[in-house]
């Protein structure tokens, strides 16, 4: 499979974005293959793929970023760019840099004529400027459709630079799962910077792949984690560089703390490789990190030294929980969020005896379902909005439901006077036993003093029609 | 024709358009692209502009129709009309306008044959067809403007001697668009003028309708909207005014505010005395501080407008020493590079900067190191990383400013003038 695999995330089977319904129902109908495929017929705007390959590189050292593309396709760069001088300040880094970005702006001649001239031109200018290790080139939507053949561009180009050059194909209309970016950025990976033949096993390293959003608080606590393992991370690819990722295939086992990021990549390394892989879920929440550290813990064959760590954590921390529990028992709680985040918070509201009222992920598939059905085990009447963002569909529904608390980026749902919070928090601690404590203090903090929401909601102005919110939320989402 | 660049200043034309559709109160942008466009332009625009989101539709909560291979292979008209029939029924909005992201550009959906079969009908639906590849996002907010006269500006007003639309001060792309055109508006105001902005104070159509019964479109900008002058004098008999910088401090705004005068014919007394408090208000507190800010050595990096206005501002009203002074956005127009140069070159008692146009980030960078003893530098979020290096001190003041927050601040106009002395102190 992972061999042949495309990189667009709606080839794997049984992967749905468009569905909405109670969650028991869509359970059982995943379980009996009666999802039928569907599309909205009208949308909001999407991340597209080419936002998640660019954000998993951009902290890479010793890289300059080409886009191949007319100028808007760079504007999320200053996200993730943002994100990595931040990530350089945690780091305690001085000079704090900005990552190298160059566009080739492609424009109306270019549409015409073919961008092949700036691409060149660029990774000459990349390689002028900075002589650095890897140029990544992504693709975008305009280079895709006029048919630019960036592979054999820079097939032609490559024995003229010393940088290798690593274009990664992430055309923005060719996935509505921008998760699918990171497979391309992988792929690339594979294909351009790793070694082709297998190398030795370096003892106790494993590849510890992570995804943005993670604060480097996060880092350090699932690397002390594993220490205690006796394992030595790799850890990939943010803040990495040429070397690390060259080191990828001596490791001796992967894992990741994101469910979606390199879930493929991983399967990729098994094969080819030889290099066993735990996929578990994010380490939020005492069952989710428990499953996280057993998972990676086990293939490593330290089982029994997780468990009995497992066991004094679950003494120090289960009873710290009590007194977040009495504040957040019974809270009705909506959840949005990525497809990590969403099930992983929505697992950790159960250390708290909150009840789930309602869940917008973006991707339903045999992952979700897992999920789902352990979801299913403790809250008995919840919503799934199988969405990515969409908020037309969340206000309507966070109308009707009318929880105690909104998890998630709060800018619409914030505006009904809910309390409103967030389980990611790129700055802060988040994963392992002691992130349970920050979070469930911050979530009881914020359900506790809605002032700000509360204030603001006379005054804040939603766009949709009144008759929207009488109307089912899922009535876009038609069989095709 | 547009060159590669190293971390360009802004995105592309639906970047442009979409930052003046969603700063004109209840307006709906409806984007035929593929799935990422929202968020790009509105991450790379607003996000990048102090932060703050439209709070009507922006980013993802955009209606798109999120064009896929299928739609790309097939055409996407269909799956246009169906995005433009869910918008109808569920956004609240005054007007719709439909935007042509490079996927629908390329493969030619006909956008404007798809929205006449609304007009049509009577509903007030819009295409804007100039696809994202035609150029970045300030020629978006030209675009914008046009599109305003296209399909929404009323011909054969009476004309309102008292009006004037001000404008050229780009929204979500400028940081301080809000607390600048608010500025501006307070001090027209007391020259007994109505201001149409279309951005601030929740204006909307109504005030995009009646801006042809202006007296006059006063632009705030070095070289923006000069067609959208042209036309609006052409099409509505409306004449204009260029104000080619941003007016910061006493006396470039106390210029801006004679000029208005003259070209409305107002009374030259009820303009001294306006100037005359506005100046008093300023120097009032200017005397508490004689001496305060010291003498600084500066560098600017800017836009046009505001590379013109901060370095007359620093250089005449606080005597200190213009360096360089580096416009960071391409500028195509001969005839713009010479008014911004004259501008720059009009430094009353120093010796005017170096000026440079320069968009490429890498030789911006390269440019700046070459000068010794520059003590200040005044930019964008991107400077910060050069003036780390040579150990300077940097102010962000311009477009891209991605790590501070802003919401009415603004260094235009008289009281701008405070706030900027206010974040210039430094006492390392």
């Amino acid at each position: 499979m992972p061999r042949t695999y495309s990189g667009i995330r709606e080839s794997r089977p049984n992967t749905f974005n468009d569905l909405g319904g109670q969650a028991a129902q869509l359970a059982d109908d995943f379980e009996q293959n009666c999802i039928k495929n569907a599309d909205r017929t009208f949308s909001q705007g999407l991340q597209c793929q080419q936002i998640n390959s660019i954000s998993a590189v951009i902290s890479l050292e010793e890289s300059v970023f080409i886009i191949h593309s007319p100028q808007g396709c760079s504007g999320c760069v200053s996200m993730g760019a943002d994100g990595y001088r931040v990530g350089q300040a945690h780091r305690g880094v001085h000079f704090i840099k900005s990552p190298r970005v160059i566009i080739t702006n492609l424009d109306q001649n270019d549409i015409i004529m073919g961008g092949e001239a700036k691409l060149r031109e660029a990774i000459a200018l990349a390689e002028e400027r900075y002589s650095p290790k890897m140029i990544f080139i992504f693709t975008s939507c305009a280079s895709g459709i006029i048919g630019d053949d960036v592979d054999a561009i820079t097939a032609t180009v490559q024995p003229e630079v010393k940088s290798r050059l690593v274009p990664i194909h992430c055309d923005g209309f060719k996935s509505k799962i921008c998760a699918s970016g990171f497979d391309a950025a992988f792929i690339a990976i594979q294909k351009y910077l790793l070694p082709q033949e297998p190398q030795p096993r370096e003892k106790g390293l494993v590849n510890l792949f992570a995804p943005t959003s993670i604060s480097y608080k996060d880092q350090l606590e699932i690397e002390r984690m594993l220490g205690l393992l006796g394992a030595k991370v790799n850890y990939i690819p943010f803040y990495s560089s040429f070397e690390k990722i060259q080191k990828i295939t001596s490791a001796e086992a992967s894992t990741s703390i994101c469910k979606v990021f390199a879930d493929e990549f991983m399967k990729e390394l098994d094969e080819t490789y030889g290099i066993p892989f735990a996929h578990t879920v994010m380490p939020i929440g005492v069952r989710n990190t428990d499953k996280w550290f057993l998972g990676i813990a086990e293939l490593i064959g330290k089982g029994d030294l997780a468990r009995e760590y497992i066991q004094k954590e679950h003494d120090r921390v289960l009873p710290q929980l009590e007194g977040i529990k009495k504040r957040l028992a019974g809270k009705r709680v909506f959840i949005c969020g990525g497809t990590g985040r969403s099930f992983a918070a929505a697992a950790l509201i159960d250390d708290f005896g909150m009840e789930l009222v309602g869940l917008e992920t973006p991707t339903y598939d045999i992952d979700a379902q897992i999920d789902i059905e352990y979801l299913n085990g403790i809250h008995k009447n919840y919503v799934v909005d199988v969405a990515n963002m969409q908020p037309f569909e969340q206000v309507n529904l966070v109308n009707k439901l009318k929880p105690d608390l909104f998890i998630g980026v709060p800018s619409w749902s914030g505006r009904f006077g809910i309390p409103t919070t967030h389980v990611l928090d790129p700055k802060r601690a988040t994963m392992g036993y002691d992130g349970i404590l920050y979070l469930g203090n911050k979530i009881a903090d914020q359900v506790e003093n809605p002032g700000f929401n509360r204030k603001l909601a006379p005054y804040a102005r939603l766009p949709y029609k009144k008759s929207w919110y009488e109307d089912d939320a899922f009535k876009f989402i038609k069989e095709v | 024709m547009s060159s590669v660049i190293e971390s360009p200043r802004g995105t592309c034309v639906l970047g442009g358009i979409n930052n003046v559709l969603s700063a004109v109160s209840r307006l709906c942008p409806i984007y035929h692209s593929g799935p990422g466009c929202c968020m790009q332009t509105s991450i790379g625009e607003a996000g990048q502009a102090g932060l703050r989101s439209p709070h009507f539709l922006s980013g993802v909560s955009t209606p798109c129709s999120n064009m896929l291979e299928r739609e790309v292979v097939f055409g996407g008209e269909q799956k246009l009309r169906d995005e433009i029939d869910g918008a109808l029924e569920i956004i609240d909005a005054d007007a719709y306008f439909v935007l042509t992201g490079c996927t629908a550009g390329i493969i030619g959906d006909d956008i404007a044959s798809i929205t006449r079969e609304y007009s049509d009908r009577g509903l007030p639906v819009y295409p804007i067809t100039t696809p994202g590849f035609a150029g970045d996002s300030l020629l978006g907010f030209e675009v914008a403007f046009e599109a305003f006269l296209d399909f929404v500006v009323e011909k054969g007003l009476p004309r309102q001697g008292d009006l004037v639309n001000l404008i050229g001060v780009v929204p979500y792309h400028d940081p301080h668009w809000s607390g600048t055109l608010e500025e501006l508006t307070r001090i027209l105001r007391k020259l007994g003028l109505r201001v149409n902005t279309f951005f601030t104070e929740n204006q909307g159509l109504a005030e995009v309708k009646s801006s042809g019964s202006a007296a006059l479109n006063i632009i705030v900008s070095s070289h923006l909207l000069k067609k959208t002058a042209e036309r609006y004098e052409a099409e509505h008999g409306v004449p204009h005014l260029r104000v080619p910088y941003l007016p910061i401090g006493a006396s470039l705004t106390t210029n801006f505010v004679r000029a208005v005068g003259e070209k409305l014919g107002l009374s030259s007394e009820l303009v001294e005395s306006v100037i005359f408090d506005e100046e008093s208000y300023v120097y009032h507190y200017y005397e508490s501080i004689v001496g305060g800010l010291g003498w600084k050595r500066f560098a600017v990096v800017a836009d046009g407008s505001a590379a013109v206005g901060v370095t007359r501002f620093l250089a005449d009203d606080f005597g200190m020493t213009p360096v360089v002074t580096i416009i960071s956005e391409p500028i195509f127009r001969t005839e713009d590079r010479e008014r911004i140069e004259a501008g720059i070159r009009a430094v009353e008692y120093a010796k005017a900067p170096d000026i440079f146009f320069q968009p490429d980030h890498y030789e911006i960078r390269k440019k700046i190191k070459e000068y010794d003893g520059i003590t200040l530098l005044i930019g964008s979020s991107l400077e910060q990383e050069v003036a780390l290096e040579l150990g300077i001190q940097c102010h962000v003041m311009v477009f891209p400013t991605s790590d501070r927050l802003v919401l009415n601040r603004t260094y235009a106009g008289y009281r701008g003038a405070l706030t900027i002395i206010e974040d210039l102190f430094n006492n390392l």
